[in-house]
């Protein structure tokens, strides 16, 4: 069962786990602004952590950190192994 | 022939891509501040002599590295279009290429000629990466150049570069994105070709796809039919890749960086934690970073009180006998008075500026230098979402806490309007250090420690329950965050004296003329012998509604100018610095919740004004006044319980 693929929320992942990101359920000026910091489809990101009581959640994607609030985070779909 | 000796170049970048420390070395003490026109955004342009040339040199920042990036593009995009200058200078952070990059493909759609400055090489080399930049350079057909800006290194190279390439074509093969993507590109740049534009033509095909705003209603205006095509093609991309044909191009342009990326950087990771690492899991980690946030502010408020305290004594000393010396001098008639009340308020500038302003100013740029600011962004965006607004809003109620005017002038790193002017509003509910002189100087001196506590406690929940109000009657989605978590870095110290002296210039200009003239109108006012008829006026509310003296009314008028003018003049009324003879606890604590909150001193009114317009400006005026009316007589009425 370790083979198979789920889909999840980003912030589902658990700190330091891996995905794939596979859309994000979101405006068309929200998807092209994380476009343009390296968040789109097929590009591996990486929960670094989150602060108390689901705040934001801090990741590794395109070699770089980023914060992205909750919200936003919960609408970028991943796929995990 | 001046001409021929004259060069233009901007800084364009990511935040914390170093563009600050570039421009400061370039053009050292040669700079100023512009504003944009009608833009909240502020430009810096400087003027380097080198070898004979004259270069002007502009910077273009948000006033904090954390504006987020789309208003950086559009900031750099907006300039590069109408001035064209002669070079861009992309500042590029090693450490972060892949992102930089990104950026770097939109600067090079523009087709101006860029030098690209590879910054932050020592960082990189730390991090075990290396770039070839000779590949990376054949890649993007303009000059690379490694640099490390914090020391100065490389960024001769740039300018003999931008002097070698002056005059000569640039090289404006760019890259090319998928094949779906360019045979529209090539189709609308067919039909573009007849029509007038000031820009280039792939450039302006290549936003029509991304449905950029302002260049569709551009070229709707100057033929309509080009829009049907371009419908047309979105409706074709869109049917190929799935999603909106903005994110198309966006994507591709994403995937190119990152298989630039691929080509050029060699990382050799370092099994070892680094010490950034290990700095960044302190300050945030769920529970010590919250244990070092309120070290780390509470370290910067201390410093700042103590010290300001310790210099506007010492100007207390220095200043003391002026008044009498412009008496003795001057006089005392109507006009002598009048030019005295304005003296006194540049005094009271500087008393403000240097002892208090000042230290805040320099701690603050110190934590955002060294990259301390992002971080408690980050641990305070979900009690900020609380209040309709995000983590970064929690930067400018740290300002105001020094001070309401520069916390104000801050809420320009809000992204939306809204949130912007959510967060001007709660800034002034923030008491700054004038107002901490009133609520320690009356109840914690007079009353107890523990009160004056409570009523920083009290203003917080103020602002939070003010904050949930507004951002339910002001209409609007909530912003989320998204922000670059930079690196922590060694500060450097030059650039942060040059933005300190900046912010307090700022200060000095917008705060200055308003004391001035409504400390003159006031004393005229008071001269005139119609404050007595003025505090008989307000004794209802005063007397009656908050059981205050008759007096506090003109305190209060006063309090407009500098709200510790209230304590000052307080003591002046009374004779004594001893309040407990003439008020009581209960007086006392009602008057430090009137002077809380009851309005944002002129300065503040300014920036309000100047930022936002006078309605908005008095609108927030009125109801703060009447707010704390309100409030000051329940809690008196709640005090006299107590007591
Ligand atoms: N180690 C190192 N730090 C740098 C270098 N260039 C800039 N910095 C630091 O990077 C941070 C961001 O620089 P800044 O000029 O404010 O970036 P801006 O947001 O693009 O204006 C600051 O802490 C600088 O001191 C460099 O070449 N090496
Ligand atoms: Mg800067």
């Amino acid at each position: 069962m370790n083979n198979k693929k789920n889909r999840t929320g980003l912030t589902e992942l658990e700190d330091g786990q891996t995905g794939i990101i596979v859309s994000v359920l979101g405006g068309k000026t929200l998807t092209k602004r994380l476009a343009d910091l390296g968040i789109t489809s097929g590009t591996e990101v990486k929960v670094i952590r989150r602060t108390l009581f689901s705040g934001p959640v801090q990741v590794e994607v395109a070699g770089s950190r980023l914060v992205l609030g909750n919200g936003l985070a919960s609408k970028i779909v991943v796929e995990t192994k | 022939m001046t001409d021929e000796k004259k060069i233009n170049i901007v800084l364009a970048g990511q935040g914390n891509s170093g563009k600050s420390v570039v421009f400061n070395y370039l053009t050292g003490l040669h700079q100023h501040i512009g504003n944009w026109a009608g833009k909240t955004i502020e430009k810096r342009e400087g003027t380097l002599y080198y070898k004979g040339y004259t270069i002007d040199v502009l910077d273009l920042p948000g006033i904090y590295s954390l504006t987020t990036w789309s208003v950086e593009e559009v900031i750099s995009r907006e300039y590069i279009i109408h001035h064209h200058p002669d070079f861009v200078i992309n500042i590029v952070d090693s450490t972060n290429l892949e992102r930089n990059l990104i950026f770097t493909l939109q600067l090079l759609e523009l087709e101006c000629p860029v030098v690209m400055a590879l910054n932050m090489i020592d960082l990189a080399k730390k991090k075990g990466i290396t770039i070839d930049f000779k590949k990376l350079q054949g890649i993007i057909h303009a000059p690379v150049i490694p640099v490390v800006a914090s020391q100065g290194s490389g960024l001769t190279r740039i300018i003999d570069k931008v002097i070698d390439l002056k005059g000569e074509k640039a090289d404006h093969r760019i890259h090319r994105y998928g094949k779906e993507i360019e045979s529209c590109i090539r189709q609308l740049s067919e039909i573009l070709q007849g029509i007038d534009l000031p820009y280039p033509v792939r450039w302006i095909a290549i936003k029509l796809l991304e449905k950029d705003n302002d260049v569709t209603k551009l070229v709707s205006e100057k033929r309509t039919g080009v829009i049907d095509k371009v419908r047309q093609l979105n409706g074709y991309l869109e049917e190929i890749h799935g999603h909106d044909s903005s994110v198309v191009i966006a994507d591709e342009r994403s995937h190119l960086a990152s298989q630039i990326t691929r080509e050029i950087v060699k990382i050799t990771p370092d099994r070892k934690l680094s010490l950034n690492e290990k700095l960044d899991a302190i300050t945030t980690q769920k529970f010590t970073g919250y244990l070092v946030m309120v070290l780390i502010l509470g370290g910067m408020f201390l410093t700042v009180f103590s010290f300001g305290n310790w210099l506007s004594g010492v100007f207390d000393t220095i200043f003391k006998g002026w008044h009498n010396l412009w008496n003795f001098n001057v006089g005392d008639s109507f006009l002598a008075s009048l030019g005295w009340a304005a003296i006194e308020g540049v005094l009271a500038l500087v008393q403000i500026a240097f002892p208090y302003i000042l230290p805040f100013y320099i701690i603050l740029y110190l934590l955002e230098d060294w990259g301390y600011i992002a971080r408690i962004s980050f641990l305070m965006d979900k009690l900020m979402h609380k209040m309709g607004i995000h983590g970064k809003g929690c930067i400018s109620f740290i300002i105001g806490f020094g001070c309401n005017v520069p916390g104000c002038i801050s809420c320009r790193i809000m992204e939306s309007k809204r949130e912007r002017f959510i967060t001007a509003v709660l800034v002034t509910l923030v008491p700054c250090s004038a107002v901490s002189v009133i609520i320690f100087g009356l109840v914690g001196k007079y009353v107890g420690l523990l009160w004056a506590l409570s009523l920083y406690l009290f203003a917080v929940a103020v602002i939070f329950i003010a904050g949930k109000i507004s951002s339910k009657l002001l209409l609007g989605e909530p912003v989320e965050l998204i922000m670059p978590m930079p690196d922590y870095k060694t500060p450097h110290l030059k650039t942060i004296a040059y933005q300190t002296w900046d912010a307090l210039k700022e200060f000095i200009f917008i705060a200055a003329p308003i004391v001035i003239v409504s400390g003159v109108v006031i004393q005229a006012i008071n001269l005139a012998g119609w404050m007595p008829a003025i505090s008989d006026f307000l004794s209802p509310v005063t007397v009656t509604w908050l059981g205050l003296p008759a007096i506090t009314g003109i305190l209060l008028i006063f309090g407009i100018l500098r709200k510790e003018l209230i304590l000052v003049m307080l003591a002046a009324f009374l004779g004594t610095t001893n309040f407990s003879d003439a008020l009581t606890p209960q007086q006392m604590i009602t008057l430090a919740v009137v002077s809380m909150f009851y309005i944002p001193c002129v300065a503040t009114i300014s920036v309000l004004w100047k930022e936002y317009g006078w309605k908005k400006a008095m609108a927030i005026c009125v109801m703060e006044i009447l707010f704390a009316i309100l409030l000051a007589g329940v809690a008196k009425r709640i005090l006299d319980l107590i007591f």
